[in-house]
């Protein structure tokens, strides 16, 4: 134990810290411009001269480690003479211009120079002159403001590992450089915005729009965009967002925030959003009202069960929507629908692989924290690119990799390039079998477990065979790791023979005593799980087909279950297309768009009797609903998600939306007219009965949540059991032989119809890119920009071609996330017979450059 | 005195492996073999030598320190960014003694249980970089470099890495900064290098000079050596003499050696029969010392008395010609230039004080000038990361001090008197 | 890119420390041999072959003088000007090079032949006034020997 004085104040300390950390502890404020909590020590602006007894000269607070018995004194005539000498250096070269400034009212710089700053400057000199930079889309450079904190530096190189930035020239000609047009790798985080203390970084998404003492209200939310559930506070003034921001000490994410986070909450300000119910009426959609458009779709679904039965029906629900959300529609499905059919996009991955890894190892078994993945000593990284999917995730293994983690890569992860310890590229769509041999070799150095029936039977049946590469370096990171973190992407879920890859990483996990992550892209993958909105599973993940779990639901619910297995994503609409489902009711998804072999999805929800759409925009899927309600976006209702950790965490209402209605509000109205009664008067309601119905819930409030800690399983009991027998297994792997396949990329400014609303989010990536790797292009005789016609058997569109130096041959990446030119609209897919999500593997692809200008001449 | 440092440099093959064995050299490392690891530092702490780099830190003290952090492998890095303006004493050592160094190295290697040396070798210095390597490869060909050293367990790999042009790394911190490919940004201390240095373990960083001492210090014993010089500044020390002197040159004298003999007696006095006016003893970074102020000894503890410091031994002598404005002004822009730009005091100080200096020299100064000049240098003086700043802030004090009315000079009349182009 | 033979030096010299960014300053001075200066797309060969970050890169290479951002003629002069050397008439041989090259510090000639760049001391105060071409030394300079010396140089 240590013990120091600061002004008079005794501070125990239980481990060493400099004298700065330690005041800070103790309440007391030590002016400093350099150092940042989140950042290592710097050091530079020497405002935090201290006086310690029996030391001759005034300390730096920020480097001195507190010494058991050291007597500081933090302010004094001496000291702030020196503050007052060190700021009148740092304001000969900064403009005066705070009038103007964005910054101040949060200026750091503005705020010490108020309490201890000179009133007059004596520089008569001439101030350094740099011109402001507008250049960026997103980014406003002003280096004359600069102070040379570094901490911009410190952020984008130690945290978030983007390193896109750097001080250039030296002493007093130091400049921050570049922040131009994701130049040297930018991210676009921001996380340098909010480190700034002065006007030097600016955002131009609120430029000159408001003073930072003009918010009306700050709102304390959870991001909307992907499964990780940053921290966010929305700052609102006149009911319209201004700022969203991360918090130092606020969740998950202490204060960072990635691109997406952080600049694309401009969607729920969109003048496109849905503003009334719409009908469609001889063939067009018309404005409604809210009881016309309840009313003919309560009357309508209700025509078509009783003529059709429960089975007609079908739903898909969001893991864009809350749990309440969610839990509601499931209920209406199963009660007022009287059908399984539910499911959601999530099945084309994370829904897929969990309930396969639990089925194998139990229930909970991805739940690892991100502090977990933060401390392991071994990463395994495969199926996606947690920097892209799950920016703050991907920090996570980029800050374990700096502190010396092995990362170990299968496929590609671009945002790990820099920070991966190994990195194996198996042939195309080869994974499965290079997982596989990883997985006989490693169970061959272990003892075995016996602990788990299906995944030993599973091991002892393995062929031994390889994907042609060699694992043995994987094996020895693997094996040497103490404290191992599996990361498993979408991509090797969606895949004819998906299982087979997750049976792999079900065994690594087994035989290592790894912890498990699944990527998520969309905020409440898990909620939705939790909340039941799949076809085999009622709330808490109790199995629908067992009569004693849907007896208790039916007891809550006042009603009765149907026993059967409902239909999975695919196979809704597949039963749409041959007309075994004839009305389908879609909650915030656009399956018209999201779905592989998307043109034939859309013909098949043409042809549907009813199909009922509740969203924020007018989606592709919306453009052919028979009725469109108008839903309330994040930001404007309350509402919990839960995130990959099974974090449960609480969404605020920051804005009112006048015209919309909350999901789970909609779907009571359409209930009640069914005949169902649901009698929620809040979204808070639907909690408590979620907390008395899911015994993954149990006793949950929203005040807990609010307090933080809600992790899964909260007061509650994971009781489904593991399977005993694997279920058969699917075919022999494919001879992939075509030249140039097509694969989807989950890249990291965009996540699909939320991003594409938001203007800042186009601004940084305002189209879809088609990205090849250097030997391929080359030996396609194409170049980095070159604008190609890219056609499999499904279809083809033109797309700018995007040379990327870390990608091999055989594949090129497109993402799914722009209006027309989606990638899934290309790609066919077959069923995993176990996991039934959509393989999309084996897509063969042809560009072509297209010709400049002889386009035309060519379609006689 | 006999040359130690400087032996057979006359010798235009000097620098030839075969030149330095007929000499004596590369006999220590024989030597230094035949004792313990610990046995030879304390030799070299029995020796009194002290670090030649500026601080004149005792060398064994550093040894010891780094000697007891157990991690290995440990890293002996020699600071030969010879950078202080006026100084070059390092090198004749570097071009013409290369091997006295590279022993020094191996047998410092030895006691320090390091296995790995770089040179750190200014950019300005292309000639010094050939050379080295050149004996670096005639070293290793005679197996005084590399694996099983003279057929014993030792084993010692040296290569040079060449700086590119930046003052400021010669700060030790700075340096390893470097050595690892970043900014010469000095790194808050502690942790010391000797815990924590380059590529995070322990790494002592020596200057030429101190580290061309050892093989002399093992040939002749510590208790030896430590009768030359003076108690507590032992040694032969290379001192520099530029400037209007009548014999400019490297002179390797007893440590301790008058500052007026150093000028007078060893480098023949001022030339063309002109009077001395100021002296700046140990660089441009140690405060300037008047002609009537030169009866000290130089060393690294009797220097500090006189209000100046040993510094590099770089003796900078100026006469009657020379304007004390102007000489400040280039020093300030000198730092200005070389601020690495990480401390607050030290960026923006040495900038504004070169400002005004150079608008007092121009003849634009104006009334306050002096006290405002006073007054930075009272916000630098302490505050800075590194003593770059400290040195700019003294540089200023001093002159000041002693040719305060040069300056007021300067500003009440709007031109300088004296111009060194006469 | 660098051609093998570069590559292969890079390697050599990679080598030498325990990670690779110790071989971004080795491996800047061999871009700028091959380069002549560290154009953009030099310090992009460096940061590729080094897997380095580009801004990292650039950052560590402006903050050293030796490195050269711009094109330089074909010799460097380079020309102390410090107290040693400005006390014993460095400015005049400024003069003389502006008055009869048309040089001034940091720019290079119409003809390519010479750039002129001032320098913090390059240790030859012992017999200043002193300069590098390239990487000669020439001391004891005057404004006679001076233009001697550059003629030296095509």
């Amino acid at each position: 134990m240590i013990t120091i004085t600061i002004n008079g104040k005794n501070i125990k300390l239980d481990e060493p810290m400099s004298v700065l950390k330690a005041a800070g502890k103790a309440g007391i404020k030590i002016p400093t411009l350099c150092h940042h909590d989140a950042l290592e020590t710097y050091g530079g602006c020497r405002l935090c001269v201290v006086e310690v007894e029996r030391m001759p000269k005034l300390q730096n607070a920020c480097t001195l480690i507190a010494a058991d018995g050291m007597v500081i004194t933090t302010e004094s005539e001496v000291i702030s003479k020196v503050r007052r000498g060190i700021l009148e250096l740092l304001l000969i070269n900064h403009p005066l211009d705070c009038p103007y400034c964005d910054k101040a009212g949060e200026c750091e710089l503005q705020d010490l120079v108020d309490k201890y700053g000179p009133t007059v400057g004596r520089y008569t000199e001439i101030k350094r002159k740099v011109p402001a930079s507008h250049k960026d889309e997103i980014f406003v450079r002003n280096m004359d403001r600069c102070v040379v904190c570094t901490r911009c530096v410190r952020m984008c190189n130690k945290v978030q590992g983007a390193s896109a930035i750097d001080i250039i020239g030296r002493g007093n000609k130091s400049r921050m450089e570049p922040f131009s047009s994701a130049s040297f790798n930018c991210e676009y985080c921001g996380n340098c915005l909010s480190v700034c203390p002065v006007g030097a970084i600016l955002s131009r998404l609120y430029l000159h729009s408001f003073r930072p003492w003009q918010i009306d209200r700050e709102v304390e939310t959870v991001c909307s965009y992907c499964g990780v559930g940053c921290s966010v506070v929305v700052q609102v003034r006149d009911d319209s967002i201004k700022r969203v921001i991360p918090r130092f000490g606020l969740g998950l994410n202490n204060g960072l925030l990635c691109s997406r986070g952080r600049f694309g909450y401009e969607y729920i300000n969109s003048e496109e959003r849905l503003k009334e119910p719409l009908i469609r009426k001889n063939g067009k959609l018309e404005k409604s009202t809210w009881s016309e458009a309840i009313d003919f779709t309560a009357k309508k679904l209700t025509e078509i069960k009783n003529s059709h039965g429960g089975d007609a029906v079908a739903g898909i629900a969001s893991p864009r929507c809350t749990n309440e959300d969610n839990y509601v529609f499931q209920k209406f499905m199963r009660m007022a629908c009287g059908t399984n059919n539910i499911d959601s996009v999530s099945r084309m991955g994370f829904a897929s692989a969990q309930k396969y890894l639990e089925d194998l190892l139990g229930q909970g078994v991805t739940s690892n924290m991100i502090s977990g993945v933060k401390n392991a000593d071994t990463i395994l990284v495969v199926g996606g690119d947690p920097t892209a999917v799950n920016p703050i995730l991907g920090l996570a293994v980029r800050e374990a990799a700096r502190n010396g983690a092995a990362v170990a890569v299968i496929g590609e992860a671009k945002g790990l390039e820099k920070f991966k310890t190994l990195k194996v590229v198996p042939p195309v769509f080869r994974e499965a079998e290079l997982l596989e041999s990883l997985l006989s070799e490693v169970a061959e150095a272990k003892d075995p477990r016996n602990e788990r029936p299906a995944v030993d039977q599973g091991i002892s049946q393995l062929s031994g065979g390889s994907a042609g590469v060699d694992t043995g370096e994987l094996k020895k990171i693997l094996l040497d790791g103490k404290s191992i973190s599996i990361i498993l992407g979408s991509d090797l879920v969606q895949r004819a023979n998906g299982h087979r890859a997750l049976f792999a990483i079900a065994g690594l996990t087994y035989m290592l005593e790894a912890r498990l992550t699944l990527l998520s892209d969309r905020p409440n993958e898990q909620g939705l799980i939790d909340m039941g909105c799949l076809p085999d599973t009622l709330p808490g993940g109790r199995p629908v087909t067992v009569h004693d779990f849907r007896d208790k639901f039916e007891n809550e619910w006042n009603g009765t279950i149907p026993e059967n297995e409902g239909l999975s994503l695919l196979e809704i609409i597949e039963g749409a297309e041959n007309g075994n489902i004839k009305a389908l009711y879609v909650m915030g998804e656009n399956p018209a768009f999201n779905l592989p072999d998307s043109s034939s999805a859309r013909k098949a929800l043409e042809s549907l009797d009813l199909l009922v759409v509740q969203d924020i925009f007018l989606t592709e899927t919306a453009e052919i609903a028979d009725v469109v309600f108008p839903s309330s976006g994040w930001a404007e209702k309350q509402g919990t998600y839960t995130n990959l950790e099974r974090r449960i965490q609480l969404l605020n209402k920051a804005v009112g939306a006048s015209s919309s209605m909350e999901d789970w509000k909609i779907l009571k109205e359409v209930s009640i007219k069914m005949g169902y009664q649901m009698t929620y008067s809040s979204a808070e309601d639907v909690m408590d009965e979620i907390a008395t119905v899911s015994p993954l819930y149990s006793d949950l409030t929203y005040r807990e949540i609010s307090a933080g800690h809600c992790l899964w399983p909260y007061h509650g009991k994971p009781l489904r059991g593991e399977i005993n027998e694997l279920p058969a297994s699917a075919e022999a792997p494919e001879d992939y032989k075509e030249d140039l396949y097509l694969v989807i990329d989950k890249p990291l400014f965009h996540s699909g119809s939320l991003s594409r609303k938001s203007p800042a989010l186009r601004k940084i990536c305002p189209e879809p890119l088609l990205r090849i790797g250097p030997g391929h292009a080359q030996k396609l005789g194409l170049k980095d920009g070159d604008l190609v016609d890219v056609s499999t058997s499904k279809g083809g569109f033109d797309v700018t071609l995007s040379v990327d130096d870390c990608l091999g041959d055989g594949k090129v990446y497109l993402s799914n996330n722009f209006e027309d030119r989606g990638v899934l609209s290309l790609m066919g897919y077959r069923l995993d017979p176990v996991t039934k999500a959509p393989g999309i593997e084996g897509c063969a692809v042809k560009i072509q450059k297209k010709a400049d200008s002889s386009a035309g001449s060519d379609k006689s | 005195m006999e040359k130690i440092l400087l032996k057979n440099i006359e010798n235009p093959n000097s620098a030839d492996i075969r030149e330095y064995q007929k000499t004596g050299g590369y006999q220590s490392i024989s030597n230094a073999f035949e004792m313990q690891p610990r046995d030879v530092i304390e030799e070299v702490k029995s020796s009194g030598l002290r670090g030649r780099g500026g601080a004149g830190f005792p060398t064994a003290m550093k040894w010891n320190f780094a000697n007891a952090d157990p991690k290995f492998p440990k890293y002996l890095v020699c600071n030969a960014d010879e950078g202080e303006p006026g100084t070059f004493k390092d090198r004749p050592i570097l071009e013409k003694n290369p091997h006295l160094l590279i022993e020094g190295m191996v047998i410092s290697g030895y006691a320090l249980r390091a296995e790995y040396g770089y040179i750190y070798l200014r950019g300005e210095y292309p000639l010094a970089k050939d050379i080295l390597d050149n004996a670096i490869a005639q070293a290793r060909e005679k197996n005084y470099l590399g694996e099983n050293i003279l057929g014993k367990n030792v084993k010692f790999e040296l290569s040079v890495y060449q700086g590119a042009g930046a003052y400021i790394c010669g700060e030790e911190t700075a340096l390893i900064e470097s050595l690892e490919g970043k900014k010469g940004q000095p790194r808050s201390k502690p942790p010391f290098p000797v815990n924590v240095g380059a590529w995070e373990m322990p790494t002592i960083v020596n200057n030429v000079e101190t580290l061309s001492n050892v093989p002399y210090i093992i040939a002749i014993g510590g208790e030896a050596y430590s009768k030359i010089g003076r108690e507590d500044c032992t040694g032969p020390k290379l001192y520099c003499v530029s400037g209007h002197v009548v014999k400019p040159g490297v002179y390797e004298l007893p440590m301790g050696t008058n500052l007026r003999d150093i000028i007078y007696k060893h480098a023949g006095g001022i030339k063309n029969n002109k009077k001395l006016k100021a002296v700046l003893p140990g660089g441009i970074s140690t405060p300037v010392l008047p002609a009537d102020r030169i009866d000290c000894l130089m060393d690294f503890i009797s220097m500090p008395k006189h209000g100046s410091m040993l510094g590099s031994g770089a003796v900078i002598v100026m006469d009657e010609s020379v304007c004390m404005v102007k000489v400040a002004h280039r020093a300030l822009k000198f730092f200005e230039h070389e601020s690495c730009g990480k401390c607050v005091p030290c960026r923006e100080g040495t900038g504004w004080l070169r400002q005004i200096l150079g608008r007092i020299e121009s003849g634009k100064g104006k009334q306050g000038d002096i006290e405002l000049l006073s007054d930075i240098t009272d916000i630098m003086s302490g505050r800075t990361f590194c003593p770059l700043g400290d040195g700019a802030a003294g540089v200023v004090t001093g002159m000041l001090r002693h040719f305060r009315d040069e300056f007021e000079e300067h500003i009440k009349s709007g031109h300088c008197k004296l111009s060194i182009d006469n | 890119m660098f051609n093998e033979t570069v590559l292969k030096e890079i390697d050599g010299i990679r080598a030498k420390y325990p990670d690779a960014r110790s071989a971004l300053l080795p491996s800047l001075y061999v871009a700028q041999r091959e380069f002549g200066w560290l154009s953009p797309e030099a310090m992009t060969c460096v940061a590729k072959t080094l897997n380095l970050p580009e801004a990292m890169v650039r950052g560590t290479a402006s903050f050293y003088a030796m490195f050269r951002h711009n094109p330089v003629g074909r010799n460097v002069i380079q020309l102390c000007t410090n107290v040693s050397c400005m006390i014993l008439g460095s400015d005049r041989l400024l003069d003389l090079l502006k008055s009869r090259f048309d040089l001034e510090p940091g720019e290079t000639t119409k003809d390519g032949r010479f750039s002129l760049v001032i320098m913090e001391c390059i240790g030859a105060c012992g017999t200043a006034p002193a300069m590098l071409v390239n990487t000669d030394f020439h001391d004891n300079l005057t404004e006679q020997n001076l233009e001697e010396i550059m003629g030296k140089y095509k």
